[in-house]
């Protein structure tokens, strides 16, 4: 019944709206049959043709008030009447198509800023797990004394998954590894990302694999017994050209021979946000991919590598799971009291953990205040284009007021003039969504050169989509309805008799004038802080690195990874470097832990200086260290200044040896040679290092840094299974790569290489694309700032010009010229203007001071403040010159009659 | 305004329904329908008779069509539809349960 009524009415509905003339034709046609057949009834009565005519019409009672009553029944009046305002809208503001482009501009800039941060904050803190039901699946976490989250181990993930209630499934699942992958047993290793998990990992998630099987229980149960694999969608669609024969395939990982089994659907690209598995081994191959050997993956309780989550109950709340988790919790402390004391477990929701405060977290928190910041532009443009919007209802007070008086009502008015802002939206929204799109593109186009490769979280959904519709209403309704309730509730008297009467209220205007003020300062800042960027970027640049970054490949090893015990690693290196050296092409080779400008933290070494008088409340200083070989320094092209640098006779049975920067000497040795001074490791007792020579300074972390101490240890007596070849070619580094292959492949054809790249990836990515992207993010908002400015100031003057052009015609009248008219009116944008440099000036001073202890950028900048200051304060008095000149221009006649 | 404050509110609906049940009408002959059956005791304006044809049309109860009238002109017919029947039937039940209730109230005011 209710169907079938809507369904007769939508009918009629959009019969009235599509076929509108014809319906209004019909109207009129069938009333004038009625009257027709009133006025022959009346002629047949014996009245005359006009006097039946008039009781005809008379009987109707007002025959077009009648039409407009059966307008209303049609229900579609409000669309009509909608139709009809953005008709007129859209008339209106193609007269001032100038201001219209303005404000649209100002307002895509707003709404496109808010809507890529709002990306960025969604795909970080709101996006839900790609899994059905995803509000079920909470995180159990491990909790230290100090309350950071921690991972379980094996044994106490089986003891959560067989001593609770409160779930349907408990799942676990180790970090993202690097493993070594060959598609055929014949060919070289290369590294992916592996993950671990449970037998009933997909299973518990809801996840049903897109071809194939997922795990089985029993094949998480014996260590090392099932080497079975479950591929992720896209790592089957790049590796495999989406084969459906890949089930029952071999493949080998890490050495060993793993069955395929399913692949994952694309609708589940992992539980991840920067990174995801390319395929998933059961827990119980753990033996094939733990890289400590130190510990025992299923025997210690304390070996925590394990992320446990798990899917609700129906019925069960978080905090129930969260009381029987802390009892379980409990009784692991009692024990096992060695290795859990002060050692609890929490239940958190996804969105918990994604807005927890760890020191693993994602920086989230930047990006709320990022998104907080773009807000706030979008509000200051709304309320630029309010005022902008302000001054121009005041032009249209005496057209208001006559509508009023002409009996429109004052919400039919109020929905007029939001319609007009409602297209200003529309299409400020519009330019928003390709603002954001570009914004997200530019957010997705710098790679980073990490070891397995990051996948950008960023993009333009249905959520961003929405999150623009969203921004744009609320902007519509935030920039009209002041103007519109103002210019509804005016005073129809006072409206019709002249629109230049209100008392000049400075109060009103106070506020306007501090965001003006405030947008000139914010701006000038910022402006300032980008160039002063672009020129510590160019110093940067001009000094380098300092070494050749040309010429030098990159190939990471961890042969950790194929089971080497320490004897066995060495000798791999040994022989290695060994064969490297002599190939074709290859100046030089050598073995670094970490290389400079490189994405991984240095190690630090604690020390303490021979004969250096230590502070009372220090038991040692702290400083970065690399450990490299004997080849190192030739190949980097690293300068030893004074001394040697490490030899082959530096041997773990040989005298304990370093050598140290530049930095590192004159810090702890002012005005004295280093050479053959000792510092001990650790502390005063520790073992004596002999200082052998002092290297050049460099960059080691990013190229914007100051001089850094750095201490470097060689191989031999420090050893590190986790090793990067770096090796000095003739010409173009990257033919090399095959030759090295070869020789890895001659020592172990199982030995995955490990990012393996030249060194101009990372140079570009610290020295050019990272400081790039961020000159181009402060540049935009200094930009975008400049623009608000100019908005708000046109607004403010334009707004004065509007309300003061009677006053501005009687002194005109009284003899004041042209000259005189601009200086009253500029007066004020000059004062605000003022005041904005003078304020945005101090803050620029701090900024820089700010950015000189920060970065290496390079001492005072007088040109940019003459240059960025001058340039802004001609630019905003522009803005408030124009609608000056225009009240200049105005002749006394007009002005005195002026509305 | 056109409001017929001479009719119970809703009434020239059911009037109008009841009418048109017995065989599609035009506007004007419903109007000399309505003066020749109800006599000078229910006065319905002419300008508020098209607004409730068009409403009882918009609400789906009865329908339109164009039609030739026996004297060769176009007029438009209105015809109960299935819903309207149905819309007949509870309003008429609706006025009969009312004008029960008020009839028995002034019998016992009588009394």
């Amino acid at each position: 019944m209710r169907m079938e009524h809507w369904w007769f009415t939508a009918r009629l509905r959009l019969r009235s709206i599509l076929r509108r003339s014809r319906v209004e034709q019909e109207l009129d046609e069938e009333l004038q049959f009625h009257l027709e057949h009133k006025i022959e009834e009346g002629i047949a009565q014996g009245l005359s043709p006009k006097e039946a005519r008039y009781r005809a019409l008379r009987a109707m009672d007002g025959l077009e008030q009648r039409k407009e009553e059966i307008r209303d029944m049609r229900r579609i009046h409000w669309l009509t009447d909608f139709l009809d305002d953005v008709h007129y809208a859209v008339r209106s503001l193609r007269r001032t198509s100038g201001l219209t482009a303005f404000v649209v501009v100002t307002l895509a800039l707003g709404i496109g800023l808010t809507a890529m941060s709002f990306s960025t904050v969604d795909a970080l803190i709101f996006r839900p797990y790609p899994v059905p039901h995803p509000g079920g699946v909470v995180s159990l976490v491990s909790t230290s004394h100090d309350n950071s989250y921690d991972n379980f181990s094996y044994r106490e993930y089986l003891d959560i998954r067989s001593h609770t209630r409160s779930y349907d499934g408990v799942i676990a699942n180790t970090n993202l590894g690097t493993v070594g992958f060959s598609a055929d047993p014949g060919t070289t290793p290369r590294a992916r990302a592996g993950m671990m998990v449970s037998g009933n990992y997909f299973h518990v998630l809801g996840v049903e694999p897109r071809l194939g099987r997922a795990f089985r229980d029993d094949e998480d149960q014996a260590p090392g017994r099932d080497a079975v694999v479950v591929l992720a969608p896209d790592f089957w669609k790049n590796e495999f050209a989406s084969d459906p024969g890949v089930v029952g395939r071999t493949i080998r990982l890490n050495g060993r021979d793993f069955t395929v089994i399913g692949v994952a659907p694309e609708t589940f690209p992992g539980m991840l946000i920067f990174a995801n598995p390319d395929f998933y081994m059961p827990l119980a191959m753990a033996p094939v991919f733990s890289t400590n050997p130190q510990k025992r993956f299923f025997e210690d309780r304390d070996d925590r590598e394990l992320s446990v989550k798990a899917r609700l109950n129906r019925g069960t709340t978080q905090r129930q799971a969260h009381n029987e988790l802390a009892v379980l919790a409990q009784n692991f402390e009692r024990d096992y009291p060695q290795l859990n004391r002060n050692r609890g477990a929490a239940v958190h929701t996804q969105f918990e953990m994604l807005t927890r405060n760890d020191v693993n977290a994602s920086p989230w928190k930047f990006l709320v205040i990022c998104f907080i910041l773009a807000l706030s532009v979008l509000l200051v443009a709304c309320t630029n284009v309010a005022g902008l919007l302000l001054s121009r209802a005041r032009a249209r007070t005496r057209e208001i007021a006559v509508r009023l008086a002409l009996g429109a009502g004052r919400f039919r008015l109020i929905r007029l003039l939001l319609t007009e802002s409602l297209i200003f939206a529309c299409f400020g929204g519009l330019g928003g969504i390709a603002v954001a799109y570009g914004g997200i593109q530019f957010l997705c186009s710098t790679t980073i050169p990490a070891e397995l490769p990051v996948t950008n979280p960023f993009r333009m959904d249905t959520r961003v989509l929405l999150a623009c519709l969203g921004l744009s209403l609320l902007s519509a309704l935030l920039c009209g309805l002041a103007p519109a309730l103002q210019s509804a509730s005016a005073d129809l008297v006072n409206g019709l008799k002249s629109a230049g009467v209100d008392v000049p209220g400075r109060k009103r205007l106070w506020g306007r004038n501090a965001l003006v003020v405030a947008q000139v300062s914010t701006s000038l800042m910022l402006l300032t802080a980008a160039f002063l960027m672009v020129r510590g970027f160019r110093h940067n640049l001009a000094e380098g690195t300092k070494f050749e970054q040309h010429h030098l490949l990159l190939v990471r090893f961890d042969p950790r990874m194929v089971q080497y015990n320490a004897a066995q690693t060495q000798q791999f290196y040994k022989l290695l470097i060994e064969r490297v050296r002599v190939a074709p092409g290859v100046r030089s080779a050598g073995l670094t832990q970490n290389p400079p400008l490189a994405l991984e933290r240095f190690d630090t070494v604690a020390f303490v200086p021979d004969g250096f008088e230590m502070p009372r409340d220090r038991e040692n200083f702290v400083s970065t260290m690399d450990t490299v070989d004997e080849g190192y320094f030739e190949t980097i092209g690293v300068p030893i200044l004074r001394g040697r640098g490490f030899l082959a006779s530096d041997t773990a049975e040989a005298p304990r040896v370093a050598v140290v920067n530049e930095q590192f000497a004159k810090h702890y040795w002012p005005g004295a040679d280093a050479v053959g001074k000792h510092i001990r490791l650790d502390k005063r007792a520790g073992a004596p290092v002999e200082i052998v020579g002092v290297a050049e300074t460099i960059k080691y972390r990013s190229g914007m840094e100051k001089p850094l101490d750095f201490v470097y240890l060689p191989l031999a007596q420090h050893p590190i299974p986790r090793m990067l070849l770096l090796v000095r070619s003739t010409g173009d580094p990257l033919p090399l790569v095959q030759p090295v292959k070869d020789i890895v492949r001659a020592l172990d054809p199982n030995l995955p290489m490990l990012q393996t790249r030249s060194y101009e990836d990372l140079y570009r990515y610290n020295f050019v694309d990272g400081p790039g992207a961020a000159i181009k993010g402060v540049g935009t908002m200094g930009a975008v700032g400049l623009l608000l400015a100019i908005a708000g100031l046109y607004g403010v003057v334009a707004y004065n010009v509007s309300r003061r052009t009677r006053e501005i015609g009687i002194r005109m009248a009284l003899g004041a010229g042209s000259r005189d008219v601009l200086r009253l009116v500029m007066g004020q944008g000059l004062v605000l203007v003022g005041m904005g440099t003078a304020i945005g000036l101090a803050m620029s001073f701090g900024v820089e001071r700010l950015l000189n202890s920060l970065f290496n950028t390079g001492g005072v900048d007088i040109a940019v403040y003459l240059a960025v200051a001058p340039s802004m304060v001609v630019v905003t008095m522009l803005a408030a010159y124009v609608p000056a000149r225009r009240a200049a221009r105005i002749a006394p006649t007009q002005a005195l009659r002026y509305e | 305004m056109s409001k017929p404050n001479d009719l119970v509110q809703g009434t020239l609906d059911l009037l109008l329904l009841k009418m048109l049940a017995l065989e599609p009408l035009h506007g004007w002959a419903i109007s000399l329908r309505l003066k020749s059956i109800s006599g000078d005791v229910l006065q319905v304006s002419e300008g508020s008779l098209y607004p409730a044809l068009h409403k009882l049309e918009q609400e789906g109860w009865i329908a339109a069509e164009w039609k030739q009238t026996e004297n060769n002109r176009r007029a438009k017919f209105y015809s109960l539809t299935r819903l309207g029947r149905k819309q007949l039937e509870s309003e008429a039940a609706n006025w009969q349960r009312l004008s029960a209730a008020i009839s028995h109230v002034i019998q016992i005011a009588e009394v």
